[in-house]
Order: C-alpha cells, then structure tokens, then sequence
C-alpha cells in the first residue's frame, strides 16, 4: 500500500495519540501506533490495554489497509521534518518506510491484527452534552482523586448520572471535589461509574481544545466519548463509590465569606513554615478575620491575617494547606464562602456565583 | 496382618496401670531429648547442691558415657534411693516454694528420667560421713541396693548407654561429634550462667574445656569469647540497668557486630538460660532502626527477678518462663537495651576494622602525599582538578572570612584534645570524609552519617511536637476477628493518643476515622490489623511509631547531603562533631555503619612497617 498525506494532517492526531501510550511497555506492539487507511480517511489509535483513543484525519488517496510503526518513533520524524512537507508512505508487510523530500526512514512494523482490539460492548446508556461540560467537570475535581490508594474506587473520577443531571466526584478520603450540572436530553436512567484515573486526566487534557457537542456511550465494562475528530474509551474500574452524599454538610453554623485571592496569598505565605509532610496550617477565624498560623518542627513559626465576613461564633480550626489551596484554587469567583458545622466536622467550600461545583475539606487535628 | 490386629486393638483393651519404668520412659521423652540434655539436668543438680567445680567427662558424644562429678553437699545414704525416684526433691516442699523457686531444678523427674533410659550410678558423700555410698540403677528396679564406695564430698553421677532400651530414640541421635558439639555448647552456655563456678569438659579423655572459678570478673571475658567469639567483648556494649526490683547485666553487640543467625543470644533469668518470646521481642524492639535488614543482635544478658515473679513450671526443660508482670518486664527491657545502644557514641567503645592483610596495598599507597599537609594549602593550590579558578578564589575567601574557626589539624593535635572522629581531612569521591583522630584515620560516609543525624532530629522534633491527626472524610471500614475488634475497643484510648481513632461498628468490625497526619495516604487497613496483632502477641505495639520512623527516615533520607556532593572541610568538621553528639550515630537508618576507624597499627602492617 501506497499513500500520500501531509505533516500537519499527522503530526496533530498523532501527539494526542501518544498520549496514552506508555513509554516503557512488556508488550512491543503497546508501543505501536495502528493507523487503517481507508477512502481518503486515516484513524490512528492508540491503546495502554486500560484507555484506547481513536482520531481520524483527512487524506488523500483510494488506497486502504491496516499497520502498526512504533508510535513514539514516528511522531518523532514528523516533528523534526518541515513544515508543510508531505510524506510517502510505502507500506510492507515487515517494513514501512517513508519519504519526504530528501528524507527517507524505514520503520519496523508490527502486523495490524496482532493489535489489542478494545471491546467496547452494547450501550446501555447515550446521552450528548457540550465538550465544555465535561471538561469542566473533569477540572473541578480531579484534582481530589487519589492516587494509588488501596481503596482502588478512589483512584478515579465517579460520574454519575440521574434525573438529566450529570454529576462527577472524586475524594482521595480526606477531601471530595463534587461537579453537578443539568444536560438537556439526558435519558431517564440512573447510572453510576468510576473512571480510572489515568483514563480522567487524558480525557481533561483532550478536551481542553474542543468545542461543539460530545457523545457519551456507558457500556457495561466501558465508557466511549466521541467528541470532535476523536473516540476516546476507557475501561472502568469496578466496585462501588462510597456514599459520598453522606459526608456532604447539610447544616453550617459558622460561615465565612473571604477573598480568594488575600487567603490563597496568605496560605501559601503561612504553609512556607508548616510541617514540609502534611503542612499544618490553623486557621483562628474571628470578628471580621482569619488569623492563619503554621509551626514547624523546628519551632519556626508564620502568621498571618485576612479580613473576611464571619457569621457564627469565633473558633479555630486547623487544616492541610495543600487541601485547602487545591480547593481556593478550583474556585473562579474572587470571593470564597466556607462552612462550618464545628471544628472537627469538614468544612464546605463554595464559588459565590457558581453553584455547579462544592468541596468539601477535612479538618486536621494539630 | 499386624495393620489390622492394631487397628482392631482399641476396642478390645481395658485400661490399667502403666508399669513406673513405662512412666519414666514416658517422662524422660520430655526431658531427655540428646545426651546434652543429660548434662543439662545433672549440672544444674550440680549448681542446687553448691558446687564450686564441675567436671564433666564424656564418651563418645555422650552416648556411652557421661560422668558428671561436681563438689557439691551430697546426698545422704538414706536420700539416695529416693533421689532416684520418680517425684523425689530435696528443692521444694510445699506449694509456696514452687511458687517461687530459687534452684534450678524442682520437678523431681531428672534422676528417674535418665535411669528410665540409662544405665545410672548414683555416689555421693556428704560432708560428716566418713565414706561415700553407691546405688546403680536401669529403671526397673523398686528396691535400691546401697554400697559403700570410696569418693571424696560431692556428688558423681555415671550414666552409660544411654537410650538402650528405648532404640527409637536411639536412631534419632546424630554423629558423634554433633552430639558432643552440643554438649559443649550447653557447657559453655551453662558456665556463663555462674562464673563462680569452675569446669572441666573431656571427651573421649581429651580435655576440651577448664574454666577455673572466679568471683571477680577477670574471668569472665575468656568465658564469653569461648562462647561469642574473641570480638564480641570489643564490639560489645556493657550494660547494667537496675529498676523497680529488676536487674539487668551483661553485653550487647553493637548493631554493626550482628548476625545473620540467631545464634548468639544469651540470656538469662536467674542464673537459668532461657528463650522467651517476650525478651526476644524486647530484645528486637530495642535494635529497632539500627539493625541492618534481617540480621540478628548478639547478646549475652543476664535478668535478676523475685523468683516469686517468675513461673518456670511452664516448660518441662524449663527454656520457656512466664513473667508474673510480662508487660514491665519487656518494657524494662526495651528501655534499659534502647538507652544503651542510643548512647553508644564514637570514642566511648571504638568500632576497629582490622586491615585486610598484605596482598594488596596499592590503593593506599597510591595515596598522594598531600594528604598529610596543612588542607589550606592544597585548598589554595590548584592540584585539585575540579577546582575552576573562580572557586578557588571564593575559597580563599572563606578562609580569610573564618580564619579562626577552621583549626589546623596538625597544629591542633599538639595543643588540645582531639574529639573522637578527629579533624577531616579530605572528602574523596564525594562519598568519604576522611579523618584523622588520635588513634589514626577515620573514615566516614558523609551521607549516611548526616541521614542518621537529620533522622534524630527529626524523631526528637516529631515526638515533642505531640501527635496531628487527620480525621477521614471518608472512613475506613476493618473486617476483623471478634477477638481483634474487642481488642481494638479495649486499646481504643491507647491508639487515639498515637493519632488512630477507631469505633467499633459491629461484631466484626471497626470505623477507622482519623490516621496520624504524617501517615496519610499509607494502608491505614494494614497498620491497624498489623498493630493489633502486635497487641494480641505482646501486650505492646511499636508498629506505629515504625510506620512513623519510616516515613521520617525517609524524609531525612531526602533532607540530607547526597553522595557526590563536595562538601568542604568546616562542614566535614561540623558533621564530626554531630555524629559525637547524636545518639546511634554508629549507624545510617537502614543499619549499616557510618563510620569505621582504621589505627596506625592497621596502618602500619598495611606497609609491613616495624616488622
């Protein structure tokens, strides 16, 4: 098989396909890029066994067939050639190579139908929904997924959807990121899955530069997204989420309104002389302002104050400065509402003019 | 046929009384397992009945004959057929003196025991009779047939064959010499419990073994090198701790002086060897983070206890005993071991690495002679190749900045006493400093020596800081045994002072609902059933702060000089004069030595000098 196509038509597809191909692999055709060439089209996927992403570009050509090169390889020859240079293709069976101008390579290539093929299942749920959303859902609260916990569920995004309302969480067990918004035309069926985390932050970072509408596909073992000139699926992790609903506060007594800006300064200020390992910060909220405070173990100590608009008595309450600042920092509004219900129960964090996402940050004890 | 005839036997057979030599047999499998658990019952009859000197003869390993003949009080003539019946002492008489038994012995089963498997001649004299008398015995006779026989005051007990009746046994026995090795180990072990008391081991009529009696310690290291090895009392620390009744003596090998078997560990309670699982566990706990992976401390100790906080009826050879307060006991042990390794400091006890003999002497001789000059000098000349010329001018610098903290070593020596690790010399490869002090050169892993001190600092830090806890947001639900979960009640405040709080939600199970902050993101699952097992086991569990001293260890792994790292000689100085000051400085975290000293004598045959 013989084709023609151009740099940009490749290079593009191919960096967000390497993506999800792991760098060092135990299989060698996990290292391959699969490229099907048919009818003036050409779908590059790529696959780490857990994720798959598919992208599709325009070609030239009635030529069609199936082979995998060493991804990594060939996206690296497309870099380093010039712009708007086309390349040839002359597929073989054991040998690919490639011109462009005076530049010429010859790739090894692994057979197409030795290619892990990703099974994708019936849908049991469809529902479209803007790109946007998902991305957004995926950047307010991926940040809280744990990583490499031994409560494997964790180590992921749940999504959930219900009533036409599509919610994403995530929790490492000390702190819960919650994303909620409404999606016109959802069907009526409540279901809930967790997205491996690898398979969370590709997607966040895919969606970043796509606008227009996104399919959503659940299947029983898997979830495809198509959006764009992408199919992107993942396989999800099995187990139940924990009842996140229940650690939600229902009922605050002491709320606090504060800049975002002045108490991220603060934090970040007052963490510098905190404990380097779990960055103990106490934070004594008063009449009308924060006092922050942090010791290390070395006795150095930090302080530190913001005004803010405190309703409820005067208390104090320590906390993880990184937990609170992945929260403040999640925020887009320039002020910041926290709740209390007391000072060992967890404190939730609100975006004064967004109510689609809420964090909730446990207390430390120090 | 006989298959049958004995699975068919049960139910044909009335119960009747055992024959007593049947009994014996039966009680000596407990008791007499080897030859060498012959002269175990017979020396400690020897140690009751006072003896000053103990002579121990065998016979080819033991299996035709054992003499032991010690100095002791004697045996009455009307005592001696009871000696040899079964339940017979003249140890203990009631009750209250089991209770707390100050002998060796008590059971009353030794004698009859051996002569249920053995030939066995039982002489004696007291001190007030003008001859001694003789009973032999196999087991099977009830009436005692007393001779006068010619012997000076003590006691001899003769036991040939052993096992020709019970060839079961028999076949079990090993070589001749293996037999006999463990004899002497036993001797030696056995001499260690009373250096009051001399020996004499011969095997085969070859004298193996004389120890002579001694009430003042000059003796002792000869006895302990016989059994540890002639180093062990160089690489050992000496401790005496006493508290609350408990007394505790002896050595300790340093954590650099261990072993890759647990075969050198001695101890002692009340003169009686034993091997408790409680002590070891002190033990163990007390090495904890200066020993090297699995390797095993080498100790030679000695635990003096009211006999009446110590059942030793719990173990037919009496190898096991039961502390009446199993709890203080350990924690006696643990601290009193713990403050002795920790204060183990460079200086006290040097840590000498004998130099490797003559074949090959070039890489220290290939040593530039401008080791051995004033440092400021080869600092400032450009003999050092990594030196570009801007560094060597910002050296000049420093040195013109601190002229008087850096002393001149040479100039020093002379003029005041030099600390422990000496003065640096040089920094080679970026790894070892090198140093001398008054004995010669030191050498120093420079990162794993400032690891251990970065990890004592924080250790100290972490513990007076007192104890954060992350409450979860998302608790943790444990599966437990029923037992492990009342467990986990009953130590619940215990565990929420380290940090781990805990509810009980059923039956089987408990809510884990806050962590120690520092041990957030660890298998908190695991650390719980882990400590709790330690809780079901010893009463106590050091499984937490581990977790937390891992987790330290690592950060000062991190916060620590890298090797590869230059490091000039006022921080090679400062680093000496902390690892004097840190407690276990003798070893980085993970056990292995920082530091060994290499002595002019070392030095010397290095270059065959003053041969």
């Amino acid at each position: 098989m013989k084709f023609r196509i151009l740099r940009e038509d490749l290079l593009l597809p191919l960096q967000q396909v390497i993506g999800v191909i792991e760098r060092r692999q135990t299989l060698p055709i996990l290292s391959n890029v699969l490229i099907e060439v048919e009818a003036g089209r050409m779908e590059l996927a790529g696959t780490d066994l857990e994720v798959q992403l598919v992208a599709n570009t325009d070609m030239e050509g009635k030529e069609s067939g199936r082979f995998t090169v060493p991804a990594r390889k060939l996206m690296d020859i497309c870099r380093l050639l010039p712009e708007g240079g086309e390349l040839a293709f002359d597929v073989k069976p054991e040998r690919v190579s490639l011109q462009c101008g005076k530049s010429r390579f010859i790739l090894g290539a692994l057979p197409a139908e030795n290619y892990p093929n990703f099974e994708h299942g019936d849908p049991e749920a469809v529902f479209d929904c803007e790109a946007q959303l998902l991305r957004r859902a995926i950047e307010k609260t991926a940040f809280a997924m744990a990583q490499q916990d031994v409560r494997y569920y964790l180590n992921g995004l749940l999504l959930e959807i219900r009533q036409g309302r599509i919610r994403a969480v995530a929790s490492d067990g000390h702190r819960l990121a919650l994303f909620e918004d409404v999606v016109d035309g959802m069907p009526d069926v409540a279901r809930q899955i967790i997205i491996p985390r690898k398979g969370v932050l590709e997607l966040g970072r895919l969606l970043a530069r796509v606008e227009g509408s996104a399919s959503v596909r659940i299947s029983a073992n898997n979830v495809r997204i198509l959006f764009g000139t992408f199919s992107f699926a993942v396989k999800l992790v099995e187990g139940r989420y924990p009842d996140y609903e229940r650690v939600i506060p229902k009922t605050a007594c002491r709320v606090v309104v504060v800049d975002r800006h002045e108490l991220r300064g603060a934090l970040t200020r007052v963490a510098v002389l905190s404990n380097e390992k779990f960055k103990g910060v106490s934070l004594e909220i008063g009449e009308g302002l924060i006092r922050l405070r942090a010791q290390n173990p070395e006795h150095e100590e930090a302080e530190d104050e913001v005004p803010a608009d405190v309703s409820g008595e005067a208390f104090a309450v320590g906390f993880n400065a990184s937990y609170l600042l992945d929260a403040i920092n999640a925020v887009a509004s320039d002020a910041v509402r926290m709740s209390f219900t007391d000072a060992n129960g967890s404190c939730l964090i609100e975006d004064l003019s967004d109510s689609r996402y809420r964090f909730i940050v446990m207390p430390m004890r120090l | 046929m006989s298959g049958v005839e004995l699975l068919s036997a049960p139910l044909r057979m009335r119960i009747r009384r055992l024959p007593p030599q049947l009994i014996n047999q039966i009680a000596a499998g407990e008791v007499i397992e080897r030859p060498a658990s012959v002269v175990k019952e017979l020396v400690e009859n020897a140690f009751d009945a006072g003896a000053r000197h103990v002579e121990v003869d065998v016979e080819q390993g033991g299996v035709r004959l054992i003499r032991i003949r010690d100095d002791g009080c004697g045996i009455d003539r009307e005592d001696l057929g009871l000696a040899l019946s079964r339940h017979a002492t003249s140890k203990i008489a009631s009750l209250e003196d089991l209770e707390r038994v100050a002998s060796m012995g008590f059971r009353g089963e030794a004698l009859p025991s051996i002569s249920a498997v053995a030939r066995l001649t039982l002489t004696s004299r007291t001190a007030d009779v003008p001859c001694g008398w003789q009973v032999s015995a196999d087991g099977s006779e009830s009436d005692f047939d007393i001779q006068p026989a010619q012997h000076a005051q003590g006691t001899t007990v003769e036991v040939r064959d052993l096992f020709y009746n019970t060839p079961a046994r028999r076949k079990f026995l090993r070589a001749e010499k293996t037999e006999f090795g463990h004899i002497q180990t036993l001797v030696q072990r056995m001499a260690l419990a009373r250096f009051d008391v001399g020996f004499r081991l011969r095997h085969n009529q070859r004298e193996v073994l004389r120890l002579q009696p001694d009430a003042e310690e000059g003796g002792r290291p000869e006895r302990i090198g016989a059994l540890c090895g002639p180093d062990f009392l160089e690489q050992a620390l000496r401790v005496e701790f006493e508290a609350s009744g408990l007394r505790l003596h002896g050595w300790v090998g340093l954590p650099t002086f261990s072993r890759s078997q647990a075969d050198l560990q001695f101890f002692y309670v009340n003169h009686r060897p034993i091997r408790d699982k409680l002590v070891g566990h002190a033990i163990r706990q007390a090495y904890q983070d200066v020993l090297y992976h699995q390797r095993q401390p080498v100790y030679v100790l000695y635990l003096e206890i009211d006999p009446a906080l110590v059942d030793v009826n719990a173990h037919p050879a009496k190898l096991e005993v039961r502390f009446r307060e199993g709890r203080m006991v350990h924690d006696f042990l643990f601290s009193a071991l713990h403050r002795a390794i920790a204060g183990h400091r460079p200086g006290r006890t040097a840590s000498v690495v004998a130099a490797p003999a003559t074949e090959n002497p070039a890489p220290l001789a290939e040593q530039p002679q401008q080791s051995q000059q004033p440092l400021f000098r080869v600092a400032e000349t450009p003999q050092r190749p990594y030196l570009s010329s801007g560094d060597s001018e910002t050296l000049g610098d420093l040195r013109r900045l601190y002229p008087a903290s850096l002393p001149n070593p040479t100039e020093t020596r002379a003029e005041q006493e030099i600390p422990p690790l000496g003065y640096a010399l040089a920094h080679l490869k970026g790894v070892y400093i090198l140093a001398e002090n008054a004995q010669g050169l030191i050498l120093v892993d420079g990162h794993a020596a400032h690891e251990r001190i970065t990890y004592e600092r924080m250790k100290r830090q972490y513990q007076a800081g007192g104890i954060a806890s992350q409450p979860l947001l998302l608790p943790v639900r444990i599966r437990l045994s029923r037992a492990d979960a009342d467990l986990a009640e009953e130590y619940g405040e215990h565990l929420a002072r380290l940090g781990i709080e805990l509810r009980r939600t059923g039956e089987g199970s408990v809510l884990v609902r806050s962590v120690p902050a520092l041990l957030e993101g660890s298998d908190v699952e695991r650390l719980v059933r882990d400590t709790l097992a330690d809780l079901r086991e010893h009463g106590s569990s050091g499984r937490l702060q581990e977790t937390l001293n891992t987790v330290l260890a690592s950060m000062a792994c991190h916060g620590s000089v890298r090797a590869g790292r230059k490091l000039t000689v006022p921080e090679m100085n400062a680093l000496l004069r902390e690892m004097e000051a840190t407690e276990r400085a003798g070893q980085c975290n993970h056990g292995r030595p920082t530091w060994v000293q290499l002595d002019t004598q070392a030095l010397d045959r290095l270059f065959l000098r003053g041969r």
